[in-house]
């Protein structure tokens, strides 16, 4: 195999969820290496981190992200490729911590204090992370506080608000006030159930999505 | 019977069965199409593979199943209509206009609260944290059906009992739902006292195993419960609606 078809088998591997030559799915790749072993064999026959990254990783990453906008496919499918793109990920690690591969920027993340939901705040966090950018996942029930602790560390960081209960949406509108008031710089992007375009509006808040794919191409407008 | 004695026959029942619920780990059902369900599926879209990942998790969360389950019965309430309030003892909850609507007509109300214990939610977390975001997925949505199933073995358990009174039972309603502020928990656990299944409360107001269900329903004569009126609800963006 040579450099470009190991890099099209890879995002193969990554679109479709082949984690390892030990993962049992998808079962039509049963026995064959996966996103970790292509990977490694990537890096030794000297293809470019970068290379790997764009062209083989985030453009896996796209694709389910699509796919499950378009709902081609479902939650599960989406796990299982952000695990492939996760294993794929620890090879690229100490290129990341050396700088020669960059990410797109950072992005925060968390639910809403009140709210302890983080199905939804997960599969964003994955697919952003997937799109090429470092993801801070401050986890469930945040406060402004812890919000804007992480903006200290990270001034240039987007920020992204989660909340499914139409009740904590009271405390995503205090916690975008909070923010903005500190911080009218700081992009913030809300979502989840019961959000929607006119309550992103009504509380002040720079973007909405309805699904992680949204959230990605909101981020990367911003870097374009 | 007259309205005192059944009032008095209940009070007895109650005096005798509040405290905690029996309820066997082996018993709790929870069908796999309500965890595709959760995930946007219909059974036609899962494989085999996700089927037996459902099936394994499914046999690993009874074994870690600890379930708890009480319920009290609160005979002093006022209702105050344009408000939504409902004053219980001496603790005033301030419902939502739905809440209201489907227990002002309840005799008594009673106060509840079940559990899956923590272990199934420490699996959950643990899984993901070693990268097994679907496995981890999975035991989320089979712990929180699980703790709908305990709730719901609950409320049969009384519904059947005030039948032999010729009464019957309204919907449930948790802090949270149905316009319901979350941050009113603290006032329900209050008045559930020793009856909490050991669930602690966060600042925000959340409850501790999140596995848990806490909540409120009426009792009394000429009561059913009915489907939850999603369409007289002006809240169109609740994740609950047409559940």
């Amino acid at each position: 195999m040579n450099s470009e078809e190991l890099l099209a088998k890879l995002s193969e591997c990554v679109e479709f969820g082949k984690v390892n030559k030990n993962a049992p799915f998808p079962p039509a790749m049963k026995g064959m290496d996966g996103a970790d072993e292509l990977t490694a064999q990537a890096l030794e026959m000297g293809v470019d981190p970068v290379d790997i990254l764009n062209n083989a990783l985030i453009g896996a990453m796209d694709k389910v992200g699509e796919k499950f906008s378009q709902k081609k496919i479902f939650v599960p499918q989406m796990l299982i490729s952000a695990k492939a793109m996760n294993a794929a990920m620890e090879h690229l690690k100490p290129y990341f911590q050396s700088g020669q591969v960059k990410r797109k920027g950072k992005f925060i993340i968390g639910t809403v204090a009140g709210d302890l939901h983080d199905i939804g705040k997960n599969l964003v966090a994955m697919i952003v992370e997937g799109a090429g950018w470092e993801v801070i996942d401050l986890g469930v029930d945040v406060n402004a506080a812890k919000f804007m602790q992480a903006i200290d560390t990270n001034p240039e960081a987007v920020v992204g608000l989660s909340a499914l209960l139409t009740t904590t949406m009271a405390s995503m509108k205090n916690i975008v006030a909070e923010i903005k008031g500190k911080y009218p710089e700081v992009k913030l992007i809300v979502g989840g159930a019961p959000v929607t375009e006119a309550f992103k509006t009504e509380i002040g808040a720079d973007g909405y999505s309805d699904d992680p794919q949204g959230a990605v191409s909101y981020l990367n407008a911003l870097v374009a | 019977m007259t309205d005192k004695t059944v009032n008095s026959d209940v009070n007895q029942w109650f005096a005798h069965n509040q405290g905690l619920v029996d309820i066997l780990p082996e018993k709790v059902v929870v069908e796999p199409y309500r965890i595709l369900k959760g995930m946007g599926m219909q059974p036609a879209d899962a494989d085999d593979y996700l089927l037996d990942l459902i099936s394994n998790e499914m046999e690993a969360c009874k074994k870690k199943l600890m379930p708890e389950a009480a319920f009290n019965v609160h005979f002093s309430h006022q209702f105050s209509p344009g408000k939504y309030h409902i004053k219980l003892d001496e603790i005033t909850f301030k419902t939502s206009k739905i809440v209201y609507s489907f227990l002002k007509k309840s005799t008594y109300l009673v106060l509840f609260s079940c559990t899956c214990g923590p272990a199934i939610e420490n699996y959950s977390r643990e899984l993901m944290k070693e990268g097994n975001s679907l496995e981890g997925l999975i035991v989320d949505l089979i712990g929180s059906e699980m703790a709908e199933w305990i709730t719901e073995e609950v409320h049969l358990f009384i519904e059947k009992a005030m039948e032999q009174f010729g009464w019957g039972v309204s919907n449930r309603y948790s802090p949270g739902y149905c316009n319901w502020p979350v941050s009113e928990q603290h006032k329900l656990f209050a008045l559930l006292g020793e009856n909490n299944c050991g669930i602690k409360l966060t600042p925000t107001s959340l409850m501790l195993p999140i596995k848990s269900v806490s909540g409120m329903l009426g009792i009394g004569p000429g009561l059913k419960r009915l489907a939850y009126k999603c369409n007289i609800c002006d809240d169109k963006n609740c994740i609950m609606r047409g559940k």
